[in-house]
């Protein structure tokens, strides 16, 4: 087995290292989160830290059995193993629900929940059914099928429910980007309707999925902060509304972007992409006063139902917002942080942070080790993304392409959503953050995500398709 | 179109998100300390410990006033569940619409703060607090109840301390506490080290008023780390911020517990006075103030509001301290002031007579007084109308009134030394200064130039405008005692070791010289020791007491008794005035008990058959 002998040579480092120390790092947060001082042993299985040791040691385990077997077998595998995973999603349906939601198959604390499995079994059929298009000639079935492929879990995650997952299925739509799968059939037929006009093709129709992302993004993004008075701690005295402050942004990455074009865009494009710079500046500028500008006519009933979903408002009886203790705790750790072992606010036993072991784990992470820290773990997240996205484009095989593309969004979904919802930028979904948070099914299907990736990795030289 | 390119549409994303998170995180960590404070607001209380009050002993050493440990049964209303009421109710032996209704109560007035921003007072009450539900329980009562707390989840008790006075004596100096009410906490006055909260207690009179801030002790604060169920952790910072709660050093006060007792017991069924000062010291060893309630009374809010609404309707007023407060013409005790400022004047010697004429003013039959001493021993009233009208016009400008205003405003010049006419400076709030009035007084009463020393002549004889504390009647024993001086008059002797406060070891001298006062000391003497004296029933056998009847007269009713005295007339150990009420000649009533006052503190004992020749004495006066 010459494949196997050479496993430790083939296999990506950076991205092992950085993925196993997030590992480390997230174990030695629950620990110190959830520490009980009966039981200080991080084998004591009474306690998460022990459980989620033993979470670990079941996901190194599954690494080594996915290094062992064949990676065709993924390949060829993936419409079983996805139906498998559809089977499961039904059936979890009709499980009793915990904590409103019927996401747990299994008995007492020892559930999985399919819907994290489900991301990877969905990522493995998107390469397979993508790698296998001819991508040049799209017509909107296999637009269609791509996106029926990722919304039919997606809806029964929606059923469970599950907000955070649902949106996490969303990732795909930017693997599909990446490989050209557009949506500009659909929209060419839109619009070619329209008499005199027979275009073919259309520059929204090609970049429809990261344009909707950015009309969503900001949308969300007004509401969130759009009232919020910040401070500028250097200048003191200017207090911005959160809505001027999205505008300025949005005003300043527009000249970064402007700056970018005159020093390297070619002659031909200069004029077009200025088009759109400007075009792109004013639209978002007025979604932007757009969305606050309806929000703030709207009942203050209707406000309350949209805050509520946005997370802003979450106890109608007035105690304090989750975001908000989950941001006291961030913004307590300070430059250097608390120390380990020392959060206030955040630990379990204190009890003020919710969920603080797991949707909220950054929270003690940045209350412990400050900003230093928390910027260190970010660069860590965005080191293995952009290390991801360099092994994806390395891959000779269409399939290992798109299922390392699938890998990078969705952790990165995780990443910005669970951070984000940490420092008061994005809804209290909860999602977990990877290789991080407590929790048996998501330390698990993430593990299995990223043993695939490396095993898949390790043998791109061997496959070519 | 190159699809490889759209990597970087995917990275920018990445960066950018990364970017922003970054930024956000500097801002909210590094830059904006608002989140420290929102998280020490979350996170970290300032738990205080309240010590034990400071204690008090008396002047023998003897624990007057002292702390009891006592219960309260907190709720927390977040951890009670299912409460069975009627179960409860009958625990605590109420009815269940009274649980209902302290429910009520609690919700709507603990925990009530001033909210400055809006203006209003605002209710700050958190389900998740503990908040007193019944106060001040005894060891018995919260045995009671603990023994079936189990079934009742969200009550606990917690410990306090309440004083106590192992002697139920001396309530109107010693004082009460209570509750510090709205008024307090908010007041800047009060409340500038922000000491006093909601169900703190505070000092609400007498000593414990006085020496509030001597008495409280210092206040421990722990630092700890909360859980959202507002339990203690741990303590923050491992308590490199925490204060140790220190209770304050005893007070010593120059009272004599068995002395005020005996005080108390003379003056039973009486109303009036008696204060006893030590004259080398200004320590006050008694204070009576007839009739007084038992201290123990007014101990916490429950007793509070079942006793003080009876004892402030009460017609004999127990809750007037009357030795601080009651203003009395002196009647014949100020004579013996007025004898010194004609000696000190010189319009008269020591040997100076004066015709009884009774034409002047009223008078018993008596010898011609041909000194001071005698006229003192006869307390003749014209003897002394002769006098102060030599004081008051002594001829020094030529328009009569002119004269009585210059010579008036000298008298009260004098009278203001001896501490009369204003407030003394004593360690006890509420204190009135009694009048000694000046030629401004009687300017608005007759208009300028337009009184005379006949038109005032009441006063020569302690009677008319003239009023006076029994207190500052008692000073005036301690001034001819010490022969011309005196230390203002006051219940603490020493703040733990320290001593007296620093204003009570500054001597304040009369404008009298000393040498005048043995002649009234003469006087005094023979009031008590010789026939033809008007307190031969003060007189004792082996201590010369030296001492000045007075029979104020009254006209509402019965003639009050005065007596102020000291005692022994060499070295004198104490000073006292005794003042009773509608009780008649100060010969009959208020001479014995300063006797046998006298005795009981320099013997440590009395002759019983004095004692009850008092309480014969007594029968007759019935007080209402």
């Amino acid at each position: 087995m010459r494949k196997n002998d050479a496993l430790l040579s083939q296999i990506d480092w950076p991205l092992f290292i950085a993925f196993i120390s997030l590992l480390i790092f997230g174990m030695a947060t629950v620990y110190s989160v959830a520490f009980n001082e009966e039981h200080p042993n991080i084998f004591a299985f009474s306690e998460k830290y022990g459980k989620q040791m033993l979470w670990l040691g079941v996901s190194l385990f599954l690494g080594l059995l996915i290094f062992l077997i064949d990676v065709d077998i993924y390949r060829k595998f993936a419409v079983p193993i996805y139906i498998f995973t559809l089977l499961l999603l039904v059936i979890v349906l009709f499980m009793p629900p915990i904590n409103g939601a019927r996401a747990w198959i299994g008995i007492g604390s020892m559930g999985i929940q399919p819907a994290e499995f489900a991301k990877i079994s969905t990522a493995l059929l998107l390469s397979k059914y993508i790698s296998g298009l001819m991508i040049k000639h799209q017509t909107i079935n296999t637009v269609l099928t791509g996106v029926g492929i990722l919304m039919a879990p997606a809806i029964l995650v929606a059923l469970q429910p599950d907000a955070g997952t649902l949106v996490v299925f969303s990732s795909f739509l930017f693997v599909m980007y990446r490989e050209g799968m557009t949506f500009d059939p659909i929209i060419l037929k839109l619009v070619n309707r329209i008499p005199g006009i027979n275009l073919k093709s259309t520059w929204v129709g090609n970049h429809f999925i990261p344009l909707l992302f950015i009309v969503v993004v900001l949308a969300v993004l007004t509401l969130i902060i759009g009232e919020v008075e910040f401070s500028i701690g250097f200048l003191p005295g200017i207090i911005i509304k959160g809505g001027t402050g999205i505008i300025i942004t949005l005003a300043f990455l527009s000249l970064l972007a402007f700056l970018y074009i005159r020093r390297f865009g070619t002659k031909r494009d200069r004029a077009s992409l200025t088009f759109i710079i400007v075009f792109g500046f004013v639209f978002m500028t007025a979604l932007s006063s757009s969305v606050s500008f309806v929000f703030s006519k709207l009942a203050r009933h209707q406000k309350d139902r949209i805050e509520m979903v946005l997370g802003l408002k979450e106890d109608p009886n007035g105690k304090d917002y989750n975001r908000n203790r989950a941001m006291a705790a961030v913004g307590s750790g300070g430059a250097f942080g608390k120390g380990y072992k020392e959060a206030s606010v955040s630990s379990v036993e204190s009890n003020h942070v919710p969920e603080s072991e797991t949707d909220f784990i950054f929270c003690p992470f940045a209350e412990e080790w400050g900003f230093f820290g928390s910027v260190f773990l970010v660069f860590i997240y965005l080191f293995m993304l952009m290390r991801i996205v360099f092994i994806a484009e390395r891959q000779r095989s269409a399939f290992n392409r798109i299922y390392a593309y699938c890998v990078a969004m969705i952790l990165f979904y995780h990443f910005a959503i669970n951070i984000g919802m940490n420092i008061g930028f994005v809804p209290v979904i909860g999602i977990p953050l990877p290789f991080f948070s407590y929790g048996g099914s998501s330390i698990m299907s993430f593990c299995i995500m990223m043993f695939l990736l490396l095993k898949l990795d390790s043998q791109r030289k061997d496959v070519l398709r | 179109m190159n699809l490889e390119n759209r990597k970087y549409v995917i990275i920018a994303f990445i960066l950018l998100v990364g970017f922003i998170y970054t930024s956000r995180l500097f801002y909210m960590q590094v830059v904006d300390d608002t989140w420290v404070l929102r998280a020490q607001e979350i996170a970290e209380k300032r738990k205080e410990i309240i010590p034990p009050r400071g204690v008090m002993f008396d002047r023998k050493g003897r624990k007057i006033v002292s702390n009891k440990t006592y219960y309260n049964l907190m709720m927390t209303e977040e951890k009670i569940t299912h409460l069975d009421t009627a179960a409860f109710a009958k625990l605590i032996g109420w009815t269940p619409i009274m649980v209902r209704e302290r429910f009520k109560e609690i919700v709507k007035g603990e925990g009530v703060y001033y909210n400055k921003s809006s203006g209003k007072h605002t209710s700050n009450y958190q389900k998740m607090r503990a908040y007193p539900f019944l106060k001040e329980l005894t060891l018995d009562e919260i045995t009671k109840i603990l023994v079936h707390i189990a079934n009742f989840p969200g009550f606990k008790e917690e410990v306090t301390s309440m004083r106590t006075y192992p002697y139920a004596n001396g309530a109107n100096i010693l004082g009460y506490l209570n509750e510090a009410n709205r008024e307090d906490i908010e007041s800047k006055e009060i409340n500038a080290d922000h000491f006093y909260r909601p169900g703190s207690n505070i000092g609400r009179s007498g000593i414990e008023r006085f020496y509030e801030k001597e008495l409280r002790g210092r206040k421990g604060i722990r630092y700890v780390v909360t859980s959202a169920m507002n339990n203690a952790i741990e303590s923050y910072a491992n308590g490199k911020y925490d204060t140790v709660a220190k209770q304050a050093i005893p007070l010593k006060l120059g009272m004599d517990i068995v002395m005020q007792a005996y005080g108390e017991k003379l003056m039973k069924g009486k109303k009036g006075c008696i204060v006893a000062i030590e004259p080398s010291t200004g320590e006050i060893v008694t204070m009576v103030s007839s009739p007084s309630y038992d201290p123990n009374l007014l101990v916490g809010r429950r007793n509070i509001s079942l006793n003080y609404p009876k004892l402030a309707r009460d017609k004999d007023i127990p809750l007037f301290p009357r030795p601080l407060q009651a203003e009395y013409p002196p009647g014949s005790i100020f004579k013996l002031v007025q004898s010194l400022i004609g000696m000190q004047e010189g319009v008269v010697t020591e040997n100076s007579g004066f015709a009884c004429i009774k034409s002047m003013v009223g008078c018993h039959n008596h010898p011609n007084a041909s000194s001071i001493a005698e006229a003192v021993q006869y307390s003749c009233n014209p003897y002394f109308y002769q006098l102060v009208r030599k004081v008051i016009q002594q001829k020094v400008k030529k328009n009569l009134y002119a004269d009585a205003e210059f010579g008036l405003n000298k008298w009260h010049r004098y009278m203001s030394s001896f501490g009369l006419g204003r407030e003394l400076d004593v360690d006890i709030t509420g204190q009135n200064g009694g009048l000694i009035p000046d030629s401004k007084y009687y300017d608005k009463w007759y208009g300028h130039h337009q009184w005379a020393f006949s038109t005032i002549r009441s006063i020569s004889i302690g009677q008319g405008e003239i009023k006076l504390t029994p207190l500052q009647m008692a000073n005036i024993a301690v001034i001819i005692a010490n022969k011309g001086w005196y230390y203002s008059p006051h219940f603490v002797k020493s703040i733990g070791k320290k001593g007296p406060k620093a204003n009570f070891r500054k001597k304040h001298k009369t404008l009298v010289e000393s040498k005048y006062f043995d002649a009234v000391i003469e006087g005094m003497r023979r009031v008590v020791n010789e026939s033809g004296g008007t307190a031969k029933s003060a007189r004792l056998e082996d201590i010369i007491i030296c001492g000045k009847t007075g029979t104020v007269q009254n006209p509402q009713g019965k003639d009050h008794s005065v007596f102020i005295a000291f005692a022994p007339r060499d070295n004198p150990k104490i000073a006292i005035a005794v003042f009773v009420e509608n009780a008649g000649a100060g010969g009959a009533v208020a001479a014995p008990i300063a006797s046998l006052m006298i005795e009981k503190y320099l013997k440590g004992k009395v002759t019983k058959d004095k004692e009850s020749k008092l309480n014969e004495v007594d029968k007759p006066i019935i007080i209402h």
